[in-house]
């Protein structure tokens, strides 16, 4: 297994040193979807600004649920969570204006097929819209020029008019990418945003991510199922085991500096995913 | 097929039959009423040909009636629809809509005819209106059926950047189901304009107006020219309306099977 980071990510990993505040905290967070099964048990996180923060775990283990109560479209039965200081919850008007700071990649993009590829990313410029102008669907000059700007550091500059029905999985993703970033947001979350891209395609959209991240001065969650590519490009990988957090590590210039277990040791875990990966 | 299935189809014969007796649906009098198709049809034959103008002329009256009809009655579907979705409101507005929209399409167009007719007189009008309603009746719950089938990714990863309800509308719930509404637009202007045809039997407006006083008089042949010319322009309106499908329709929906 190598371990090696692209040189982007590396500048990042020491940027990030400057912001030191805990831009997400957890404390005994757990959450379900009947009164029985719990999907989250007694999650503790802590994940400061600017760091580039992996969930890794199978299907099935609470990843998604996870990022969906960071951006409050999802309440936790007990703990507390905060971002940005703030209590993350949809119907609560404080956050919901807070919401656009924080751009969100469901796995399955949750793009307007019928709809552009600019139409779909001026969407994430639609709080700083008056509701009148949008419902004419009428956007200011610099927002079209900052939607385009975003298109190019997605290279998706000559495809702005096509619909998204007609584009690859690889373009999709960007689409979705560009549309969490015109929201200039402070939190990206992506939900398995390369779990069914081939290897040189997943490279290529989590290289954009990675850019967007270190030029922007992000902050990233995102959700995977392959612990090498979390290695690849992450600052910390938490496991997600049953909806437990099993480990935490941090990692820097490929190498593990900070390994904080449960009750797997560090081979186990990684028995965990290699598993996976080679069927 | 086993036992229960049999006994199902069984008791369900029986019950058509039953039925038939207690309405007095005797296919005998079908066989002996046999000879008056031939009748009629010969008579249908003898075609007045000097009747085709005036056809044409009350075939236009009743489309423009089917598109008035249509085009404002899809407008004041549309935002009752968007009321109506269960995913869209609390039930406190969707209910009252719904029993609004359902007290509508309890009438059949013909009834709603006879309603304007005593209210705003004999004419093509009370057929517009008659129109209009049931034309909000059905679009609105074919639509709000499509508003609350739309994809739930989508809205959800639009509604997690906090935006209004309204801009939800217009960028997500708009767009997703115009395929469906300009589909049953397509649908019910076809269905208007078979349905206005008849209007004219109690009075508003359009062909039927024609082809029911010739009936009623034993005037096959001329009513036959005007129900050829009903006929033709359906043939026509379908034919265009298969070419919309397959421009707009076909090619978003076939965008949708190749979801990566």
């Amino acid at each position: 297994m190598s371990l090696s980071k692209s040189s982007k990510v590396k500048t990042l990993g020491k940027s990030s040193a400057i912001f030191t505040k805990t831009i997400v905290q957890m404390n005994d967070v757990s959450a379900s979807y009947d009164s029985k099964n719990y999907v989250l048990k007694d999650i503790k996180m802590s994940i400061d600004r600017g760091t580039n923060y992996a969930i890794v775990g199978h299907s099935g283990s609470g990843k998604s649920t996870l990022l969906r109560l960071i951006n409050g479209m999802m309440n936790p039965t007990s703990g507390k969570i905060l971002v940005d200081y703030q209590t993350p919850n949809i119907s609560d008007k404080k956050f919901k204006s807070f919401m656009h700071k924080i751009g969100y990649i469901p796995q399955n993009l949750g793009l307007i097929k019928n709809s552009t590829v600019l139409e779909n990313i001026l969407i994430g410029a639609l709080p700083r819209v008056s509701g009148f102008n949008s419902f004419l669907k009428k956007f200011s000059d610099y927002e079209i020029d900052n939607a385009k700007k975003i298109l190019k550091q997605v290279s998706l500059e000559d495809k702005a008019d096509r619909k998204i029905y007609m584009l690859s999985g690889g373009e999709k993703r960007r689409v979705a990418i560009a549309r969490a970033l015109v929201q200039k947001p402070e939190i990206v979350l992506a939900d398995e945003i390369v779990s069914e891209l081939d290897h040189v395609t997943a490279r290529e959209i989590m290289d954009v991510l990675a850019e967007a991240q270190a030029t922007m001065k992000l902050t990233s969650i995102m959700v995977h199922h392959d612990l090498q590519l979390a290695l690849e490009y992450a600052d910390r990988v938490a496991v997600i085991k049953e909806g437990e957090k099993v480990l935490e590590i941090g990692v820097e210039g490929g190498r593990i500096v900070d390994f904080q277990s449960g009750n797997y040791t560090q081979r186990e875990i990684l028995e965990m995913f290699t598993n996976e990966s080679k069927e | 097929m086993n036992q229960k299935n049999n006994l199902i189809i069984g008791l369900i014969i029986a019950g058509v039959v039953f039925m038939s007796a207690n309405v007095d649906a005797d296919p005998r009098d079908f066989v002996e009423g046999l000879p008056n198709i031939g009748i009629m049809l010969q008579e249908i034959t003898e075609v007045d040909s000097s009747l085709f103008v005036t056809a044409f002329w009350s075939m236009l009256e009743t489309i423009q009636m089917a598109f008035i009809g249509t085009v404002v009655g899809v407008t004041i579907a549309l935002p009752l629809s968007l009321l109506a979705a269960r995913n869209l409101n609390n039930k406190f507005v969707y209910v009252p809509i719904r029993a609004l929209l359902a007290a509508i399409r309890t009438f059949p167009s013909i009834l709603w005819a006879i309603l304007f007719v005593i209210i705003v007189g004999l004419g093509p009008f009370a057929g517009v209106l008659a129109i209009i309603m049931y034309t909000v009746g059905f679009i609105a719950k074919l639509q709000y059926e499509a508003i609350e089938a739309v994809d739930i990714d989508p809205m959800d990863a639009v509604s997690a950047i906090g935006v209004s309800k309204l801009q939800l509308i217009r960028f997500v719930v708009l767009p997703e189901s115009a395929s469906h509404l300009l589909s049953q637009i397509l649908y019910i202007f076809d269905y208007n304009i078979r349905q206005t045809s008849i209007l004219g039997l109690v009075g508003a407006g359009g062909i039927g107006f024609y082809i029911i006083n010739y009936i009623k008089f034993f005037e096959y042949g001329k009513a036959a020219v005007f129900m050829l010319v009903v006929l033709a322009t359906v043939l026509i309106i379908d034919w265009v309306s298969v070419r919309i499908r397959d421009k707009y329709i076909i090619k978003s929906q076939r965008g949708m099977q190749i979801k990566a």
